[in-house]
């Protein structure tokens, strides 16, 4: 009888242990689902350039004159012939080319004044900036296979090749210096001259 | 379950020789990556932007800067409630790109009237805006950009490459607030200015250019520059 009942207790004592190790195994269960659920996961790469200090090469007094600019944006594209399919790339280049004079290649005596006149003889309109195009600015607007740095200094010169013609033309060179003349005498008015003439070289 | 495998495997060998035949289909011996046949370049298109203006430009500084770009693809996230950030094994890709930009300073004369002169006897005071910065030019160094690229990475794009680039030039346009480009201007405005003015029969001693910035006027005479 005695026997049965410590039989009885021990089972009981089982049944418990068992009992509390389920329960802790859908303790641990349920803790693991929310912890895997709540996981994220991903793969980035960071697109920021790193910090770099800017150097100053030279700095140089200028007296430039500007009368007209002429802002491009030219998209130039190149293709590749090749067996299965060509490749193409095509870019937006961003320039503008500033017309004016140069203050710099005034001859001594180009302002002369008489009484409340004045005559003002400029240098001759001319490209302030051999390189106009900002590069930096350019736009990839289409990339199909690999692309050397030759290629894209090749795209560069062409894009710079028809922003001149299109630029330099004696239509604008005209505008700039029209411009030119009236702002100038504009200015010369402003300081009280009454009869002011403007020349070009 | 054996005849499905050998069935498969028969079904490729039989397709290899047709594909090494189209990939030397019309190269004789050549496989497909034969030499390219030379660029064709298309039409261009163009947009232009036409502008009246009276700036004169004083001051040129000529920038150079290598852009630098580390690119590591990592794994990050977040399991069983702590961060992880992994570098991934031959992920790794550098590119440095060296770059030259001119900035020009001027003063923008187009809005210049009797307001901005000042005469008292003999002496004349001309007052003039403050210079302001543009970027007239800017120059990617294509031969010397150095590039390394891990064995699981794709080279850089065209796309990324010009990214790098316009944050590139973004960082010189921000820096050029402290380069002292615009006193320069400045003192460079005085030297274009004074000589003609000198032209036109005043006395150096008499002339007086100056800026108004607000309501703080500075001075500049002779490239000194005092407060009013």
């Amino acid at each position: 009888m005695q026997k049965n009942k410590k039989m009885t207790n021990t089972a009981k004592i089982k049944i418990a242990a068992v009992a509390a190790g389920i329960i802790a195994l859908v303790a641990i269960a349920i803790w693991f689902t929310k912890s895997v659920s709540e996981t994220t996961m991903s793969v980035d790469a960071d697109q920021t350039i790193d910090v770099t200090p800017e150097q100053i090469e030279r700095i140089r007094a200028i007296g430039e004159w500007e009368f007209l600019s002429v802002a491009f944006e030219e998209m130039v594209d190149t293709t590749r012939k090749g067996f299965f399919s060509d490749d193409h790339l095509t870019r937006i280049y961003y320039g503008t080319l500033r017309l004016g004079v140069d203050m710099q290649q005034v001859d001594s005596g180009w302002i002369q004044v008489q009484g409340d006149s004045i005559e003002v003889t400029l240098p001759a309109i001319r490209l302030l900036d051999k390189n106009f195009i900002d590069e930096a600015r350019t736009k990839s607007f289409y990339e199909s296979g690999r692309w050397k740095p030759a290629d894209r200094e090749a795209l560069y010169q062409r894009a710079r090749q028809r922003m001149l013609r299109r630029g330099m033309t004696p239509q604008y060179i005209e505008t700039a210096k029209t411009n030119g003349e009236a702002q100038f005498r504009q200015m010369m008015l402003s300081m009280g001259y009454e009869h002011v003439s403007i020349r070009f070289k | 379950m054996y005849m499905r495998h050998i069935i498969r495997a028969f079904l490729l060998l039989s397709l290899l020789p047709l594909a090494w035949g189209c990939s030397c289909k019309g190269s004789g011996q050549k496989p497909a990556q034969a030499e390219p046949e030379e660029a064709i370049d298309t039409t261009a298109h163009v947009m232009m932007r036409i502008q009246q203006c009276s700036r004169l430009y004083t001051a040129e500084y000529q920038i150079h800067k290598i852009v630098t770009h580390d690119d590591v693809v990592r794994l990050k996230g977040n399991f069983m409630n702590h961060d992880f950030n992994i570098p991934l094994p031959l992920g790794d890709r550098k590119i440095a790109i060296p770059m030259d930009a001119t900035l020009k300073a001027y003063i923008d004369f187009s809005g210049f009237s009797e307001k901005n002169i000042e005469r008292q006897g003999d002496k004349i005071t001309i007052l003039l805006p403050d210079p302001q910065i543009v970027m007239t030019s800017s120059k990617i160094n294509q031969q010397d950009i150095k590039t390394y690229v891990g064995l699981t990475r794709a080279h850089f794009s065209d796309k990324e490459m010009s990214n790098y680039e316009q944050q590139g030039r973004q960082a010189i346009l921000e820096s050029a607030q402290h380069m002292g480009i615009i006193h320069t201007a400045q003192e460079n405005a005085a030297r274009v200015l004074v000589p003609m003015l000198t032209e036109m029969g005043y006395k150096e001693q008499n002339i007086v250019i100056a800026f108004r910035h607000d309501m703080d006027i500075k001075q500049l005479f002779n490239s000194s520059v005092e407060r009013r």
